[in-house]
């Protein structure tokens, strides 16, 4: 052999040797996270689920990591939550939503219809019909989705408001889960908040359009998470470098608690929920509903209307 | 026709097999695109649901269609460039009936839900082994007619072929290690070395590597510079190989490593740029002779894509913009410009090119090669396009505070988009499919040997 390749050859293979040891080898000694609270130790239907989620490929379209800048998916993740999971999962692309705090956001009989048919629980999808699926593999499937960030999105307590506002609740004399609180609510809403916010509160007030920082829309997801005192606070306090004023200067303690009331009516934007689903056989979710994915699919959501042309004002700021 | 010692037969058997892969890949490719407009037709049929038959679709593009076109492509070019007989025709066609088997069961498992779930990793265990042999054999193979040689200087391209049947099995090699369990993360660090390597390791220095053969070639005009060739070659081997972190940038990995990540991706600016700056200036004056030499078309439309894909990747690693556009459909048009646009169009270039002078037959319809283009650039694009521009309008929905459910429904004009490019795409395969069959058969070509004078084989 010419010995004037040697050079380039151990230069090659120095270099490629470096890399490896640098990318893979490194990597892999020194960073050992320590499993987190979140972190799931897959009990078997759990890991069987796991085996179905790859089989099926459902990492093609579904994400399994938070970043900072994503709203609706929960809190963030952290190297500790993926001690088990083996092999990853974690995805490149988002078809669909992000599945890292799935866990406890939707209830069994709600996944159970939307893998025999996605659009009859979220009209518009594209996800492919899992009607294949025997029964204890959807089971199966179900309790690993369900096991998704340890339903840390239920039993973690999202605290948006400073701890001091906690107070309130011990002199709140409004039972705000009641229609009649909800409904005195509504008057008030109207005279005060439909101007910017809209009649039905999705951020489309006849103001919105000459407010540069958008007013709110509470059919999104993310203010299905709010707690009563978070939404007493945003309401008595405003909110900062928007146009919404501090309420508390102007409405009394008691209306506030009613405005909370008619907050937490509103509908959550899109998801349908067929009528009286926790009481439903899951078995029979499809049957007992009847519900077509055509005649969903037909009833286009609000949001279309929103988004078409220049917005009338749906907001996304919170 | 796999176990015969003649001249090139091997390169031969590995590039008609590989447009049958092709047309095949194109097909999954395309029904998984359908399926995004109508996600009900898979009607339950597990073998037809999309998410199983995009990993079927990526390995049989990547690993039949585009692998098994470059080897055959290789196994021409090391024996002309070193100006010697391949050292065995016999192992390498035995390595092409191997991996011929390798796709069909690869791509059935897939489709059958045998994966083992790591992006481009998918294949089950039996076959990366059989992969793994295969690879060994054929770096075997093109090692040793390197080294019995009767030209001494080594020819850039050759440089890029020896440098990826190096790192190529390396690389396979770590990304399938199943033996070694690893914790969550630690797997996808690990997972996205591969998946990035594959694409930096072997489909560029070889896609390069055959550049580098057909410009000069197929201009008749001398390489412009060639150490600036050879500052491309070795900033790719040191710059590629790290920056498979900005995958999973905004993931919970080390931060190092995504720093490392992010310098090695910007710097790879540095080799396209010298690649790019080469091909372009080795044009220099001879623009004119795309009138009427389409594999030259071919391969230089490959290289505008080069450069496209190769500057939206620098800037996609870094933290800023990969903030804007992870996770969504612009990184499908991405991945698409440099696998499709760039490779595949090199590739097509060097098999209308070498075609005919393995088979010492003309090409059989020039009419047939040139549809063949232009309905798969002009499907790339609509394809391309519609992608770049719905993965924007996703991101914008998303930071928007728009859920990622309810803003797909803004994405089915891209989606339908994305369909009929791939149509017309898959349509102007099928042509190319029929072109090569026909060409291999024999049967009497349709034009005159001087409408296309690269496309026929050489006089004399």
């Amino acid at each position: 052999m010419n010995k004037n390749y040697i050079l380039p050859a151990t230069v090659l293979l120095l270099s490629f040797s470096m890399i490896i040891f640098s990318t893979v080898l490194l990597p892999n000694m020194i960073f050992k996270p320590a499993p987190s609270e979140f972190a799931v130790k897959y009990n078997p239907t759990e890991a069987k689920g796991r085996n179905i989620y790859r089989r099926e490929g459902c990492v093609y379209c579904h994400s399994q990591f938070v970043r900072p800048q994503d709203r609706d998916f929960g809190p963030l993740v952290m190297a500790g939550d993926y001690v088990y999971d083996t092999p990853n999962l974690l995805g490149t692309i988002r078809t669909g939503p992000d599945l890292s705090n799935e866990g406890g956001k939707h209830p069994d009989a709600w996944h159970k219809a939307h893998f025999k048919n996605p659009r009859t629980t979220t009209p518009g999808s594209v996800m492919p019909p899992f009607s294949y699926l025997k029964d204890d593999e959807v089971e199966a499937l179900v309790a690993y989705v369900q096991s998704l960030g340890k339903k840390r999105i239920v039993k973690y307590q999202r605290i948006y408001h400073p701890d001091e506002m906690e107070k309130v609740l011990d002199k709140r004399k409004v039972n705000v889960d009641s229609s009649a609180a909800a409904n005195a609510g509504r008057g008030i809403f109207q005279q005060n908040c439909a101007t910017c916010h809209g009649t039905h509160g999705l951020g489309n007030g006849p103001n919105a359009i000459a407010i540069s920082k958008k007013p709110a829309n509470f059919s999104r997801p993310f203010f299905k998470d709010y707690d009563d005192v978070t939404w007493f606070w945003r309401i008595t306090e405003g909110v900062p470098g928007t146009r919404m004023p501090q309420w508390g200067k102007l409405l009394t303690e008691e209306q506030r608690w009613y405005l909370v009331a008619f907050l937490k009516t509103l509908p959550r934007e899109t998801e349908v929920y067929p009528k009286g689903y926790e009481s439903l056989d899951p078995e029979k979710w499809v049957e007992q509903n009847m519900i077509s994915a055509a005649e969903l699919n037909s009833a286009k959501p609000a949001m279309i209307i929103e988004t078409k042309g220049p917005p009338p004002g749906a907001g996304g700021g919170h | 026709m796999f176990f015969s010692d003649e001249e090139n037969s091997a390169s031969k058997n590995f590039i008609i097999t590989a447009v049958f892969w092709l047309v095949i890949g194109m097909t999954l490719g395309l029904t998984g695109a359908i399926e995004f407009t109508a996600p009900d037709i898979s009607s339950g049929i597990p073998q037809l649901t999309f998410s199983r038959i995009r990993p079927a679709h990526v390995n049989t593009v990547a690993f039949g269609w585009l692998s098994m076109a470059n080897i055959g492509i290789v196994l021409y070019v090391v024996p002309t460039l070193t100006k010697s007989k391949l050292f065995s025709n016999k192992i390498a066609n035995f390595v092409c009936l191997v991996w011929n088997i390798v796709i069909l069961a690869g791509g059935l498992c897939l489709v059958n839900g045998y994966s083992e779930g790591r992006e481009y990793a998918e294949y089950p265990v039996p076959i990366d082994v059989m992969v793994l042999i295969g690879l060994l054999s054929l770096s075997f193979v093109v090692y040793m007619t390197a080294i019995t040689r009767t030209v001494k200087k080594l020819y850039v391209s050759l440089w890029y072929m020896l440098g990826a049947f190096f790192w190529m099995p390396l690389v396979y090699f770590i990304g399938n290690r199943t033996f070694v369990r690893l914790d969550g993360l630690n797997d996808g660090i690990v997972n996205w070395f591969y998946g990035h390597n594959i694409l930096g390791m072997w489909f560029t220095t070889l896609g390069v590597g055959i550049a580098y053969y057909m410009i000069p070639k197929l201009t008749g005009r001398p390489l412009w510079s060639h150490s600036l060739s050879m500052l491309g070659f070795w900033t790719i081997a040191f710059f590629y190989a790290p920056t498979g972190t900005h995958h999973i940038l905004q993931s919970p990995v080390p931060e190092w490593l995504k720093a490392l990540a992010v310098v090695f991706s910007v710097a790879l600016v540095i080799p396209v740029i010298t690649v790019l700056t080469n091909f372009f200036m080795t044009m220099k004056g001879n623009w004119w002779q795309l009138a009427n030499n389409l594999p030259l078309r071919f391969v230089l439309t490959g290289a505008l894509f080069y450069f496209i894909t190769c500057i939206q990747g620098p800037f996609q690693a870094t933290r800023s913009i990969n903030w804007y556009l992870h996770f969504t459909q612009w990184v499908v048009g991405h991945a698409h410009v440099a696998l499709l646009g760039t490779f595949t169009f090199f590739d097509f270039g060097a098999i209308y090119y070498i075609l005919p002078r393995i088979l010492k037959r003309q090409i059989y319809s020039f009419g047939l090669a040139r549809a063949h283009y232009w309905f798969t650039f002009i499907g790339f694009l609509i394809f391309f396009a519609s992608m770049t521009i719905g993965g924007l309008v996703q991101s914008a929905g998303w930071h928007a505070g728009i859920p990622v459910n309810i803003w797909g429904i803004e994405m089915v004009p891209y989606w339908i988009l994305r369909a009929i490019g791939g149509f017309l795409m898959w349509f102007g395969n099928v042509l190319f499919l029929l072109n090569v069959i026909q060409t291999v058969r024999g049967v009497k070509p349709l034009d005159s040997p001087e409408e296309e004078p690269a496309m026929a084989p050489a006089k004399g």
